[in-house]
């Protein structure tokens, strides 16, 4: 396995110190660094890496204000020094993340994870960004005031259109994330996500019922008991996908 | 006169309040003088009203006083000895005085037969025994237990009430206490705050420098020991010198200087008369502190942090300017740095220090504490 990784922190000796640190794991090559978040999103969307070490703490924007702005989110292990509000956000959602400084063992287990992770979905981690579009397997960060999530599309199985957001249905849980349903329906894979109304995006896989409704369109009710009518326009190439 | 031994929540130390309400004497030895002049008031009082209604010479009169008075000392100290091992007193109020009622009169009468039957033994009734005048036993004692019981109802009276304000005032003793242990815990929390962000952060640095320039790491080593140190120390001492604190503060910012590197400028205009000036601890040190978390780390650029010493018409004047911006933010919302601050010096100085924060330029903000310069 190799790995292209970048570095984000606004320290240039905590980068100098994880760089020292990452020697010792030859699958992992430090590709680039970057000293705040502006100059993180442009790197991670010009060199697209595999794995990112995010600082939290930044100038600016926040480790996880970065995040947000991506469309898929890479691997990310986190470094942070202490950050109450941050290992809050950790404690809640099980995220990866490492404490400066980093304890050699602590970074061998992080990266060990990521050996599992790939062995598990059978995807070769240095395959994810070739593609412009959005694979169920892709994930995507999600930050709702203090929570943060990093969500598989597998698990998302609703998109609302709530003014300029979107909001993401996703076992109990329903953030909102500043993006218009038309974008998130450009990047999405059109074989799961269905566009079944004005308002809302669907998985297709989370589907638990469908019903006929008013008008020759059709009642759909997910696996979390949402109920999305499906206008009738889009019935005719629901039924049209469905039948294949 | 029955003690509670007062604890601390922790139960480590015990305050003695009688010790500072009563003075040097001894509760035991109190008792025993009111005994004396109560009774020795008594004893005045008779003689006063003996001399008045002309027998003053009656020689029986005096042993009918001399037995009064110590049948009224034996038994009311011994109805003390009661009060106090039912700890009457402990009792709410309503049943407190439904005691001392029922122990008066159960008192007043074996004073009343005591004194009765003594006064027959030795044949001092002030009606001759064989006159045809001689009343009934029972009536005697029943008026000599109506007397008893005004005596010994006072005597109650003066006990409750003095153990009744003395409770009272032990209890605005308390509460001073409380209050003052407060404001110390207070000043404690604020003053042990060092925070654990910066601290890890140049632990981290110090790593790095150590393959890199290892006699700056070493130096680095030194100035976060003598943060830690002296962050441990003050916890002791409500004042310091403020050289004291300026060394902490310049430790503490090259520190700083070690991770930001080129993006952090420190400057000082120190007058040198001030240096000598008592200061809270870690206070300068917090505001700048803050100067740096919400000005020059939150900047791509960095900035510049200025700290400065002086005097302005009779106040210490201490300011701390960094670049940065308010973003509209009062005091009340700055966090806690800034409320800490605002609660120590109203703690240390009342409202003889002033403390504001603003915005000087469209750059720069500034915080300024003036306290009063000491003699």
């Amino acid at each position: 396995m190799h790995m292209k990784a970048i570095i984000i922190d606004d320290e240039r000796l905590a980068r100098s110190e994880l760089r020292k640190l990452l020697q010792e794991f030859p699958e992992i090559e430090v590709i680039d660094e970057a000293t705040n978040a502006e100059e993180g999103l442009q790197k991670i969307d010009s060199l697209q890496p595999d794995l990112v070490f995010l600082d939290i703490q930044m100038p600016g924007k926040t480790g996880f204000d970065l995040l947000s702005e991506l469309d898929r989110a890479p691997h990310v292990i986190f470094t942070t020094a202490y950050d109450e509000y941050a290992l809050k956000a950790f404690e809640v959602n099980a995220l990866d993340y490492l404490l400066k400084p980093v304890e050699p063992k602590r970074l061998a287990d992080a990266i060990q994870k990521l050996h599992q992770v790939e062995i598990k979905e059978g995807l070769p981690i240095g395959e994810n960004y070739n593609r412009s579009l959005l694979s169920e397997h892709d994930q995507v960060f999600v930050k709702d005031g203090e929570k943060c999530w990093f969500v598989k599309l597998s698990e998302i199985r609703l998109f609302e259109s709530v003014g300029n957001y979107a909001k993401v249905f996703f076992g109990p849980n329903k953030p909102l994330i500043l993006k218009s349903l038309n974008a998130l329906e450009e990047r999405l894979d059109e074989k799961v996500f269905f566009r079944a109304n004005r308002k809302h995006i669907v998985n297709l896989r989370l589907i638990d019922k469908i019903e006929p409704y008013f008008n020759g369109g059709l009642l759909i009710e997910l696996k979390g008991g949402e109920k999305i009518e499906v206008s009738r326009r889009q019935t005719v190439k629901f039924k049209e996908m469905m039948s294949l | 006169m029955p003690l509670v031994k007062r604890k601390t929540a922790g139960g480590v130390e015990s305050y003695n309040f009688d010790s500072i309400f009563i003075g040097i004497m001894s509760n035991a030895r109190k008792y025993w003088i009111f005994q004396m002049i109560g009774w020795g008031m008594f004893t005045l009082i008779n003689i006063f009203f003996a001399f008045v209604f002309n027998n003053i010479g009656e020689e029986k009169f005096y042993y009918r006083l001399l037995i009064y008075v110590s049948l009224g000392i034996m038994l009311s100290h011994l109805m003390r000895m009661v009060i106090v091992s039912a700890g009457v007193l402990m009792k709410p109020l309503n049943r407190q005085i439904l005691n001392f009622f029922f122990i008066t009169l159960i008192f007043a009468f074996i004073v009343g037969v005591a004194e009765s039957y003594l006064q027959r033994a030795f044949g001092l009734s002030p009606i001759e025994r064989g006159s045809e005048k001689a009343i009934a036993m029972h009536k005697v004692i029943l008026t000599n237990t109506f007397y008893s019981f005004i005596y010994l109802f006072i005597w109650n009276c003066i006990y409750f009430m003095y153990h009744y304000i003395s409770k009272s005032q032990r209890q605005q003793l308390d509460t001073l206490r409380l209050e003052a242990l407060v404001k110390e815990l207070e000043l404690k929390t604020i003053k042990a705050h060092i925070n654990p962000h910066f601290i890890f952060n140049s632990l981290n640095s110090i790593r790095a420098l150590i393959d890199e320039n290892p006699g700056r790491a070493r130096t680095a080593i030194t100035e976060l020991s003598n943060i830690l140190r002296s962050s441990m120390q003050t916890e002791k001492l409500e004042l310091v010198p403020f050289e004291k604190e300026l060394n902490i503060v310049k430790d503490y910012l090259a520190l700083e200087n070690m991770r930001f590197e080129d993006r952090l400028k420190v400057e000082y205009e120190i007058d040198e008369d001030t240096l000598l000036q008592p200061v809270p601890p870690m206070m300068l040190q917090t505001l700048v502190e803050n100067a740096i978390k919400h000005g020059i780390s939150r900047r791509v650029d960095g900035g510049v942090v200025r700290v400065i010493s002086d005097f302005r018409d009779d106040f210490h004047e201490l300011i701390v300017q960094n670049t940065g911006t308010l973003n509209g933010h009062t005091v009340d919302q700055e966090g806690f740095g800034i409320s800490s601050t605002v609660n120590r010096i109203n703690l240390l100085y009342g409202d003889k220090a002033h403390f504001d924060i603003r915005q000087i330029s469209p750059q720069l903000v500034e915080a300024r504490v003036h306290i009063p310069v000491a003699q």
